[in-house]
């Protein structure tokens, strides 16, 4: 079986994540992927050269390069193929259009300048693939003032307008704990793709979008926007609260660093949530009595439920509220997410072997198709692994002209000639 | 007429919850014609605070623009033999309802006896799953996704994201999906199916980085333990500042703009892993340096170096932000009501562009007449 996207190829220069991430959904919906990379300017999550090998991995035999060992990138990249240009060099440049004549859409997310002045922006990838599709996936979009102030998610976060919104009730704004606003970009990006697809079904036309990240993701809290266009009121951090409902939060369970995430968006389950926390006389408490009472009387609610967990073992309580009817669930951390049953009963989470990091549990595709279904993910590209492999299979290319490809370091594997750092 | 992506696309959306509303809006925004099935107590989201000064839901604003409304009590046969009808004119369905939900009213995807009918279900959990009949919202989508742990401080409680983020995450996602199935039905014609999209799926997938760190890194990684410019804003002097220092060139401009000119000249700190294991002996002195800036004059001239680095923007300076205004990005709706301020498209179709036509209908009515 393959996904539903199966047939359509993407030559993509996609790095660190929002572009990584948003090539990669297209990649687990079956789209072909090739990552084309450089080696004099590493993708900056597959790191350096010379970067220490993660502490897992340093007993990992197989594991020798650390630029093909790096979570980040690994995590980000899985499904695709990755072949090496040098696209400072002409040769290498003539190889992308090549491949470009092959391919169904195109991504990147450089700055805005960068593939114009490699002489490969929209109008020259057209003039080789006249319906081709480009989606540039910047910081700030390819128009405007800001168009060249570089950015990434822990700026795009404070820019778009979401740190503000994020943090602790009565506390400063905060970032999220991981870039946040890059998989928030990814998402749009893969859907741009889709439907510049669907108008290319049934017009045969091709056509650029340009994906500004702190519009995608202002568009993403545009309630908030609206609050304030509406009333002039900007919407406060509420830490785990809800605009609506109370109880809505995350309390602590017995042990360090545990923790239970509770909520009651109906009088059914505010029931439910009294009695499976032995505490049924809440329900006649006068502070409590309706929803517009408990929302009124959200911190002695929140005291008192968190009284009430405090003692408990956080899985068995999280499975207590479940059974009950209460929306609640464990706080799981990163380690527990990797072995999670529901996911792994899904399909999100699988097994995959690494050429060089070995085999590790990863979450993999978020999608579920009853017809299309996707194989088993693979593991993302060592730098340069498919280089033969797809210049052969696209472009037709020999060995000999392969070979002469690296030998001018237009092409090739690892660190570029020259290169003075360690290799790991 | 300037063509829409999704010309053509007919969708009836009879989902409940934000992820499923924003699947559709997405769908609306692009092209598509959606007709929103909601209950006859109105759909969910209109009882969604904060209201404006008229009493209406600014969530449901936002999240049931672009569409028209028919209202329809499906836990009667009366009224789900109109959904029916209206189903047989559709390319897709859009559902968040449980599995046992849509089977006790005999309106599982096999009922329609359509094989070119694609049938989105957005939900907290899955379909299929341990979990496809438990109940989740974005606060336990954050929790069982990994996000809750990583957001916030150690010393505290784990924060979920703000707002309906997973939810959006996983309207996205689900819009998404929808089109993948429909194209695979343009090239296989006839083909339909269902789609499945959860929100513990979507948001785990949000936080694999962090699954694979923590597996490779040999060790979990944790909330902050304090608020400091590693891990997002600090004080300047009329709000919050990010400088998000990686390379070395960004180092090096940052520290000659804050005066720091030590901190600049010393080639040990180009490293980013020799400044994460001596942080203790620059931060304070950079965000010091930094407190003496507004939020303008630093951006200003870090960008003009190119130093990533970001002001946290409130909406009200975001309605009035220079770029944002030159692009394009807010959109105003010009029928007739009092003037509305949208946010835009998330991003730029050159042929087909997004479009706003209409705001959220009231029950049971087309947008256009529904005032």
């Amino acid at each position: 079986m393959s996904g539903p996207l199966h047939g359509l190829r993407g030559v993509v220069l996609t790095q660190a994540w929002a572009g990584t991430y948003c090539t990669q959904l297209l990649g687990f919906l079956g789209a072909d992927i090739i990552q084309v990379e450089v080696r004099k300017r590493l993708d900056s999550w597959r790191g350096s050269y010379d970067m220490p090998m993660p502490a897992a991995l340093r007993e990992v035999p197989t594991a020798k390069h650390p630029w093909n060992c790096n979570p980040l990138y690994n995590s980000v990249n899985t499904n695709k193929r990755c072949v090496t240009l040098d696209l400072q060099a002409a040769e290498g440049r003539e190889v992308l259009l090549r491949m470009v004549r092959h391919a169904d859409f195109v991504a990147e997310n450089f700055s805005p300048r960068v593939l114009g002045n490699l002489g490969l922006g929209y109008d020259a990838l057209r003039e080789v693939k006249p319906d081709i599709i480009l989606l540039s996936l910047s910081a700030y979009g390819n128009t405007g003032p800001w168009a060249n102030v570089p950015g990434i998610g822990g700026t795009i976060e404070p820019t778009s307008g979401m740190t503000a919104l994020h943090g602790y009730e009565g506390g400063p704004p905060m970032n999220s704990g991981q870039m946040y606003p890059d998989a928030v970009a990814g998402l749009y990006g893969c859907g741009a793709i889709l439907a510049a697809l669907h108008h290319r079904q049934s017009t045969g036309e091709g056509q650029y979008i340009d994906l500004s990240m702190q519009e995608a993701n202002l568009a993403h809290i545009g309630d908030a926007a609206i609050e304030w266009a509406l009333t002039g009121r900007q919407r406060p951090r509420m830490g785990n609260r809800h605009t609506t409902f109370a109880p809505h939060g995350i309390y602590p369970c017995a042990g360090e660093n545990r923790w239970v995430a509770a909520a009651s968006e109906t009088e059914v389950q505010w029931l439910a949530l009294c009695g499976a926390l032995g505490h049924a006389e809440w329900a006649a408490d006068a502070r409590f009595a309706s929803a517009s009472a408990r929302k009124a009387n959200e911190d002695a609610l929140d005291a008192a439920i968190g009284a009430a967990t405090a003692g408990a073992d956080r899985d068995s309580l999280a499975r207590r509220l479940s059974a009950a009817g209460v929306i609640a669930a464990a706080v799981l951390e990163a380690d527990e997410v990797a072995s999670d049953p529901h996911l792994r009963e899904r399909g999100v989470i699988e097994t995959v072997t690494h050429p060089e990091a070995g085999t590790w549990d990863m979450i993999c595709s978020p999608f579920h198709f009853s017809k299309t279904t996707p194989g088993a993910t693979r593991p993302a590209p060592c730098l340069g692994e498919h280089n033969f492999e797809v210049f052969s299979e696209l472009l037709g290319m020999s060995h000999d002209e392969y070979e002469a490809l690296v030998a001018s370091g237009v092409s090739g594997v690892g660190p570029p000639d020259g290169y003075e750092g360690g290799t790991g | 007429m300037t063509p829409r992506a999704l010309d053509g696309v007919r969708v009836i959306d009879f989902s409940t919850t934000v992820a499923g509303a924003w699947c559709s809006r997405l769908l609306a925004d692009f092209g598509a014609e959606v007709v929103l099935a909601e209950p006859p107590a109105g759909h969910p989201l209109r009882q969604l605070a904060p209201f404006d000064h008229a009493g209406a839901s600014i969530p449901a604003a936002y999240f049931l623009a672009n569409k028209r409304s028919v209202t329809l009590d499906l836990d009667s046969e009366a009224g789900r033999g109109v959904f029916r009808g209206l189903a047989a004119r559709c390319d897709v369905l859009v559902s968040s309802a449980a599995p046992s939900w849509l089977a006790t009213r005999g309106l599982e995807y096999g009922s329609f006896g359509r094989a070119d009918l694609v049938m989105a279900h957005a939900t907290e959990h899955g379909m299929a799953g341990a979990l496809a009949e438990t109940p989740g919202n974005d606060l336990t989508t954050a929790a069982r996704s990994g996000w809750a742990a990583l957001n916030g401080l150690l010393s505290r409680e784990p924060l979920k994201p703000s707002g309906w983020q997973s939810s959006m995450c996983t309207g996205v996602a689900a819009w998404a999906a929808v089109l993948a199935a429909l194209w695979r039905r343009g090239e296989h014609a006839g083909e339909g199916q269902e789609v499945d999209v959860a929100a513990v799926d979507v948001m785990a997938s949000t936080f694999a980085p962090a699954v694979l760190r923590t597996l490779y890194g040999g060790e979990t990684l944790r909330r902050r333990a304090e608020v400091d410019m590693l891990s997002g804003p600090v004080p300047v002097r009329d709000g919050h500042f990010a400088l998000t220092i990686s390379r070395a060139h960004f180092w090096r401009d940052a520290m000659h703009i804050l005066g720091l000119e030590d901190l600049a000249a010393d080639p040990r700190w180009e490293a980013g892993h020799y400044r994460a294991s001596h942080k203790d002996e620059y931060v304070g002195r950079v965000e010091e340096a930094m407190r003496g800036w507004t939020r303008h004059d630093l951006f200003q001239e870090l960008a003009a170096r190119r130093v990533i680095a970001g002001p946290v923007l409130e909406m009200a300076e975001l309605a009035a932000n220079e770029h944002l205004q030159a692009r394009g990005f807010w959109a105003q709706l010009d029928d007739g009501e009092a003037p509305a301020t949208f946010p835009g498209a998330p991003f730029k179709m050159t042929r087909t562009p997004w479009e706003l036509s209409g705001r959220a209908p009231a029950p049971g009515r087309a947008a256009e007449d529904g005032r």
